[in-house]
């Protein structure tokens, strides 16, 4: 109870601060409003927010603020996402696809102000269970990541860059796998961390710092998303409603028990590494089915159905933070982008990071998640409006955007043609069914794997038993093991047996 | 899904063998690396990529497996298999051959307003109604700038030239003036010439300014008479 305490006291210090900083205000205010203005526009993600931003605010502006920035527009993308979901039936992001299974039909029976109340409601919930987990886990996990040594880190960044490929792959698993060791390959370029030796520079000078993730980032989820929405596309039909969205406070507590479960559903599925928000909302949705008295009026206009959905893609924020803080492994893609701005700012996410950060970056999601509560609420209308612009119309903006925000964060040309090869190569990765999100986790966390895994190597003499002779590393070995073997045709038959057997 | 497979695995395994007989540059065995004497295979710098693109190589080959189990091979070469669309590739190559001069040609060498605002207003004329010909004039239009501005000034030294960006100008105006006589009863079209000038002016001088970043082609025709204006004129209003 002491730890909680001493926790809380720390979170109360940040928040202090940051409320009494007026730039605070001016950064959330206009962070948060980008955010769930690129959530809202059918097209941009929540992912493609936070790099751009990135892009503009990573290195520019002090971290602390930076993070403000960063952390505003992830949280009010999330939610953003909910606008053309309930009132357009397109998911804004992919976080909120199954947002549309319910919100749309609500608001076709005239309750879409209540569905876009409640939404915003259970998005402030959620992200705040989200948070409280990150605040309370975060500090458990640093404590035992104190004893996590390189056979660990290796293994760890590897299982996440399998799990990544295993969720996010919508065709064939063997899909997720191919894209994260194209990552991976991705970042053997330039001098390799141990001795210096050049890898794959093909003689050019800019290739000796390896691939920068910025551009890589901007080109993997930018370019592909700009060349894809320029098509004709009428502006979807507005579902008109005349009911209020502030909802009351009888339905909030009605439906608090729904909000709470989706809260720890999602935070949960936000905690494995690589593993986004589009896969917490289906999860809570699915096992919100399962249990709900009301599960059969799911897909049909259920208030439930809408909330498991919501609730968790926003709790996952503070769930997929918590293998970022501790470990320095993302959690979801828009984390990813994330711990791209804590590199450019040389903070290196793990077992060292500051502790400082991690109560200011709790301190910021209140905040953000406050200030999406009030706007969500208040100014709904203006988001709604939002709605009616073309892609056509905007796509080409974010291009600039993008092309200058790349171009500032490292100075240079090169990071430009960097950026427009990875976007054509994640465009054509894309058309093929191929996940991006594994590769740019692989880009990431390359450069950790390759390092740990040799030092692992130097240090035993090149014994491997060295990723089995630890308890830590002999269970993520077999957690890795596992993973491949649960994906092989034969093991999965061979269980079905054993299985059919038993019952 | 499975054809478009046989051919990415195709692929994939070419590239997989060329990066690992460019890894066997790097030794493996006892030898010096990096300044650094007798280095044993397992802290040799080409371990892990060894790794990475043997086991490239090992799941293209399964992935190539079972796009021929699904029949994938048979319906590689037919258009159908490939879902080959005539229209798309002409939407695709046409936003290929933009965005390639935008980024290699234009970015570089020409004012970044003159260059944004050319892309915002060929990209929105061209794909905002999805018909062919707007798309193809769009790409001839960037394509020409584009090349004006890598014949002209190819090497570095002359990027910052201003003959290149006069012709860029003025393709951006005659676009415009030919966007807004053909589509004067779209609302799109009649607000696109305020979003190319305003979006990267607003852009370029928040990042200049603002953030006080690099910016692309700072000696630019428009951003150095602003820049200009900007130390010599305005400045010094609030500086004294």
């Amino acid at each position: 109870m002491d730890f909680v305490l001493s926790q809380l006291a720390g979170f109360g210090g940040a928040f202090a601060a940051l409320v009494v900083d007026p730039l605070t205000y001016l950064y959330l205010v206009t962070s948060v409003f980008l955010g769930i203005m690129f959530g809202a526009l059918p097209g941009l993600t929540a992912t493609l927010a936070v790099t751009i931003l990135t892009g503009f605010f990573g290195n520019k502006i002090p971290l602390d603020y930076s993070l403000i920035a960063l952390l505003g527009a992830y949280v009010g993308a999330i939610y953003g996402g909910s606008y053309p979901s309930i009132l357009l039936n397109i998911p804004g992001t992919a976080a909120s696809a199954a947002t549309a299974m319910d919100g749309h039909p609500l608001a076709k029976a005239g309750r879409g102000g209540e569905a876009l109340g409640l939404t915003t409601t259970a998005s402030f919930i959620g992200t705040l269970i989200g948070t409280f987990a990150l605040l309370i886990f975060v500090w458990v996990l640093l404590l035992i990541s104190k004893n996590i040594a390189s056979p660990e880190k290796a293994l760890l960044a590897l299982f996440g860059i399998l799990l990544s490929g295993t969720l996010m792959s919508e065709d064939l698993v063997i899909k997720g796998w191919i894209a994260g060791l194209i990552g991976l390959a991705m970042a053997m370029v330039g001098l390799d961390p141990l001795l210096s030796e050049p890898r794959y520079t093909f003689g050019w000078s800019y290739m000796m710092s390896g691939f920068q993730v910025v551009p890589v980032l901007m080109g993997a989820f930018a370019v592909p998303q700009v060349i894809d929405g320029l098509r004709h596309a009428e502006v979807g039909k507005l579902t008109q409603f005349t009911d209020r969205i502030v909802p009351s406070l009888a339905s909030i507590r009605r439906y608090l028990p729904t909000i709470t479960r989706s809260g720890v559903i999602g935070t949960g599925v936000g905690a494995l590494p690589g593993v986004g928000e589009d896969v917490a909302g289906w999860v809570s949705y699915g096992v919100g089915k399962t249990v709900s008295k009301d599960g059969g009026k799911f897909g049909k206009g259920s208030i439930e159905g809408l909330l498991s959905a919501e609730t968790a893609n926003n709790a996952c924020i503070g769930g997929a933070l918590i293998p970022l803080l501790v470990l320095g492994i993302p959690g979801s893609p828009p984390a990813a982008a994330l711990m791209g701005a804590f590199m450019i700012n040389n903070v290196i996410p793990g077992p060292t990071i500051d502790p400082a950060i991690i109560l200011r970056v709790v301190a910021i999601l209140v905040m953000a998640s406050l200030t999406m509560f009030l706007m969500g609420l208040f100014t709904a209308r203006v988001f709604i409006r939002i709605l009616r612009i073309p892609q056509t119309v905007f796509l080409p903006v974010v291009l600039v955007l993008t092309t200058i925000g790349s171009f500032s964060v490292g100075g240079g040309i090169n990071d430009l043609y960097l950026m427009l090869g990875v976007g054509f190569v994640a465009y054509f990765m894309n058309m093929l069914a191929f996940p991006i999100a594994p590769l740019v986790i692989g880009v990431i966390l390359g450069g950790l794997f390759d390092e740990t895994f040799r030092r692992s190597l130097f240090l035993s003499d090149g014994d491997l038993t060295v990723f089995a002779s630890r308890p830590g590393a002999a269970i993520l070995l077999a957690l890795n093991a596992a993973l491949i073997l649960s994906q092989i045709p034969a093991v999965q038959r061979a269980f079905g047996r054993l299985r059919g057997r038993a019952a | 899904m499975r054809a478009r497979d046989f051919w990415a695995s195709l692929v994939l395994m070419a590239l997989s063998v060329f990066f690992l007989w460019r890894t066997s540059d790097i030794p493996l065995f006892s030898s010096t690396q990096g300044g650094v004497k007798g280095v044993e295979w397992f802290n040799s710098a080409a371990i892990v990529p060894l790794g990475i693109f043997f086991l490239m190589l090992v799941l293209s080959g399964v992935l190539m497996l079972i796009s021929i189990r699904d029949g994938g091979a048979r319906h590689a070469l037919s258009a159908v298999g490939l879902g080959w669309s005539p229209a798309e590739a002409l939407r695709f190559g046409t936003l290929a051959v933009i965005f390639f001069f935008y980024i290699v040609a234009l970015v570089p060498r020409v004012d970044f307003i003159i260059s944004s605002g050319l892309l915002i207003t060929a990209l929105i004329y061209g794909y905002h109604a999805g018909r062919p010909a707007r798309m193809k004039l769009a790409m001839l239009i960037v394509a020409t700038a584009g090349a004006a501005s890598l014949l002209l000034h190819f090497p570095q030294s002359e990027w910052q030239a201003h003959d290149d960006d006069w012709i860029a100008l003025l393709l951006w105006v005659g676009l415009t003036g030919w966007m807004l006589l053909t589509g004067r009863d779209d609302r799109v079209m009649r607000i696109t010439p305020l979003i190319a000038v305003g979006a990267p002016l607003i852009l370029v001088c928040a990042m200049a300014f603002g953030f006080r970043q690099n910016v692309p082609n700072r000696g630019g025709l428009i951003f150095s008479q602003i820049e200009y204006h900007y130390y010599v004129t305005l400045r010094p209003l609030w500086r004294e």
